[in-house]
């Protein structure tokens, strides 16, 4: 048994690696809890386990500081000791959800904490010594997966004995319950995302996805490939016609108070701006050679290594930029410069940090040969873009690539499909990897001119447009493919009864899981803690089960 | 109409742009800030972070409150970014409707002492704060807007 603990926690081990591996969501439950599964002999459980257990923690993205619950340790210990006592997908997640909302806890101790080493860092910086900043970035990062690693092993060594024997005598009657209160729980993670992207303009495409998933029982990739279709289809519409009729802008109001939507990047003025379009048509030639731009992509995906609270990827920027830096400033006091500047406060969406990155390569570049050039105009684009930035690419890539990757991958590995993880990684990481590589390169190369061009005509608009009407249908098909909840009354006389659920079927499917649905994002809406609603749904589940109400 | 003022220093970003824009029904981003107002490159980059569908301005400190008190404001529902205290007390004074500012985030500065995860404070701050809650404004601490309201006076 050591052995399959210790395997577990390098499962764990590995999960937490996630800030040095581009947070590419290898942490995610759906694709640890196959790895638990196999290493305990039930892969097939371990897969459907790790669905379930997705489809709960889903809506719970980072934005920015707010940390959600820590769903590695969570589903990785849920997951191991359901396995262990020969338990289901309920009993995993019942463990889980107490377990990750803990670990969440010593995490942000953590993230706090790490603010400590701050002046270690600055000290570094000082004395130009990029390899220490490198290696106490590496170092700090390696804290969260050995600290959550030597609790998940204690938390096995210590609980799974005790567990798996109080688990033997779950009465049947609290498995049932909690296998209902377990199906309800998706409920919550549908209302988070549909919080996130739920907009009347775009409302009609959720209850298309819907219709097409409840009537008609197409798969989640078939929706998807349709909302590609509509999404290509609106956009281009919507945008050709007028220009920014869209909005419902008021052009008398506009006379008097002069919008300021960017029409003319033309007009060049201001220190960042001067800074940038230097940046573009700069001479970016012959110091900074291919093989430097690569490693600043490597290097990126440590971004979030040392996250922190005061300085946050401030140390994972400065370390992915060293390979220019060294270029650059062969003296020690201007490489000590370089590193200052790069370790101040940093945040934004790892998945579009190398465009940032790309951009102030070409500009050091520039400061390096030109010594009037200001080189506090590096620092103030970077701040000038960090914001703005994150917002595109969280939207792109946590709005809705991985929510048709989730979308995807559950509805197959609920069904013991070990397509569903790995489907789930590629359709998430091959777009994400292959982007965040190009835009080293498009950032070094063309700097702020690429923004200028999203920004002039109106592709950032129909992008983010089109990405919400995508991932909009693959939430609104949710509820009616991941989701199931019955209603177990008979209404008449014992001899001809008729069963509730199948005169609900005939009208709309699926109408009890969209109507839990809506009525916890109804509650989300209205700033009810998700804790509470974690809560009330098992509750609700568990009770309905007891008195023959949902199954 | 105004539904939040909200001091955060990197202004239009994912938390704004996916927790607040949408609890709140926000159809109009009003950026004040008079750097900002005067640098194309700075307003280009803002406009990527924009939610579809929802209008961005971005204005002065003199002009926001010119904007603001013009009736047909009135017809939006308006989330107000500005990136520090000194900005948020300068329209409070200048616009009465303002009766509540959501500190959402301040990075640590030079002399700045840090008051929750997302919130560091300089003396002047702390004195603009001071003049603020003399006026009877509620200062909330609050990133997204699912946490709880802390109260800006129980954290410093």
């Amino acid at each position: 048994m050591l052995t399959a603990y210790i395997l577990i926690t390098l499962v764990a081990v590995l999960g937490h690696c996630e800030d040095f591996l581009g947070t590419t969501l290898i942490g995610r439950p759906l694709v640890l809890s196959p790895l638990v599964g196999l290493i305990l002999g039930d892969l097939g459980q371990g897969i459907i386990i790790g669905a379930t257990l997705e489809l709960i923690f889903m809506g719970n993205i980072k934005v920015g500081a707010a940390i959600p619950p820590d769903v590695i340790t969570g589903g990785v210990l849920g997951c191991a000791f359901a396995l262990l006592s020969h338990k289901g997908a309920a009993i995993a997640l019942t463990l889980a959800i107490p377990i990750s909302i803990l670990a969440e806890m010593l995490v942000s101790l953590l993230f706090i904490s790490r603010a400590t080493l701050g002046a270690r860092f600055a000290a570094y910086a000082a004395a130009g010594d990029y390899r220490g900043i490198s290696r106490l970035h590496i170092l700090s990062g390696l804290l969260k997966p050995l600290l959550m690693g030597g609790i998940t092993f204690l938390a096995l060594l210590l609980g799974a004995g005790p567990l798996t024997a109080a688990l033997h005598h779950l009465p049947p009657w609290i498995s049932a319950g909690l296998q209902v209160a377990g199906n309800m729980l998706p409920a919550l993670g549908f209302a988070l995302l549909m919080n996130l992207m739920f907009r009347k303009h775009v409302a009609p495409y959720f209850f298309l996805g819907f219709i097409l998933a409840a009537f008609m029982h197409l798969p989640v990739i078939a929706i998807g490939g349709i909302g590609v279709i509509i999404a290509v289809l609106v956009t281009n519409g919507a945008f050709s016609r007028a220009g920014a009729s869209g909005t419902g802008a008021d052009p008398d109001f506009d006379d008097d108070f002069p919008d300021t939507t960017v029409a003319t990047p033309v007009a060049v003025s201001g220190g960042a701006t001067d800074a940038a379009s230097g940046a573009v048509s700069g001479v970016a030639t012959g110091l900074i050679s291919r093989g430097i731009l690569r490693r600043i992509f490597f290097r990126s995906l440590t971004l979030e290594a040392n996250f922190n609270f005061e300085t946050w990827q401030n140390t994972g920027y400065a370390f992915a930029l060293i390979p220019a830096l060294k270029r650059l400033y062969p003296t020690k006091e201007s490489m000590a410069q370089a590193l200052k500047r790069h370790l101040q406060f940093f945040n934004t969406s790892p998945y579009g940090c190398t465009l940032i990155m790309g951009i102030s390569t070409a500009m050091e570049e520039q400061y390096s040969k030109d010594p009037a050039f200001d080189p506090e105009s590096i620092s103030a684009v970077k701040a000038g873009l960090m914001g703005p930035l994150a917002g595109v690419f969280d939207s792109l890539f946590w709005g809705t690539l991985k929510v048709i990757a989730a979308g995807v991958g559950t509805s197959l590995a609920l069904k013991g499909n070990l397509l569903g993880p790995i489907l789930f990684l590629l359709i998430f990481n091959v777009p994400h990897l292959v982007l965040r590589y190009q835009l080293t390169f498009q950032g070094y190369r063309t700097g702020a001119r690429i923004l200028q061009k999203l920004a002039g005509n109106q592709v950032m608009d129909k992008l983010t447009l089109g990405a919400s009407i995508l991932g909009l249908m693959v939430v609104g098909a949710m509820p009616a493919t991941l989701m199931s909840i019955r209603i177990p009354i008979d209404i008449g006389p014992s001899g001809s009864a008729l069963s509730l659920q199948s005169i609900l079927d005939q009208v709309i499917p699926s109408i009890v899981p969209l109507g839990l649905t809506f009525g916890v994002y109804y509650l989300v809406k209205r700033n009810v803690k998700t804790t509470y609603l974690l809560v009330g749904l098992m509750a609700l589940g568990f009770v309905g089960s007891m008195i023959h109400l949902f199954a | 109409m105004i539904k939040l003022t909200r001091i955060d220093d990197r202004l239009v970003h994912g938390q704004v742009a996916f927790t607040w824009a949408p609890a709140l029904g926000i159809d109009c981003l009003l950026v004040a800030n008079d750097k900002i107002a005067g640098d194309e490159f700075q307003k280009m980059a803002l406009g990527l972070a924009k939610p579809a569908g929802t209008r961005l301005l971005i204005k002065s400190i003199s002009d926001t409150i010119l904007f603001l008190k013009d009736p047909r404001a009135e017809t939006y529902k308006i989330l107000i970014l500005v990136n520090s205290v000194k900005d948020a007390l300068l329209l409070s004074e200048g616009v009465a409707e303002i009766t509540s500012i959501n500190f959402g985030g301040l990075r640590t500065r030079p002399g700045a002492q840090s008051v929750s995860k997302a919130i560091s404070l300089t003396p002047e701050d702390l004195e603009h704060i001071r003049v603020m809650q003399a006026r009877g404004l509620e200062l909330e601490v609050r990133q997204v807007p699912t946490d709880p309201k802390e109260s800006i006076a129980q954290l410093c």
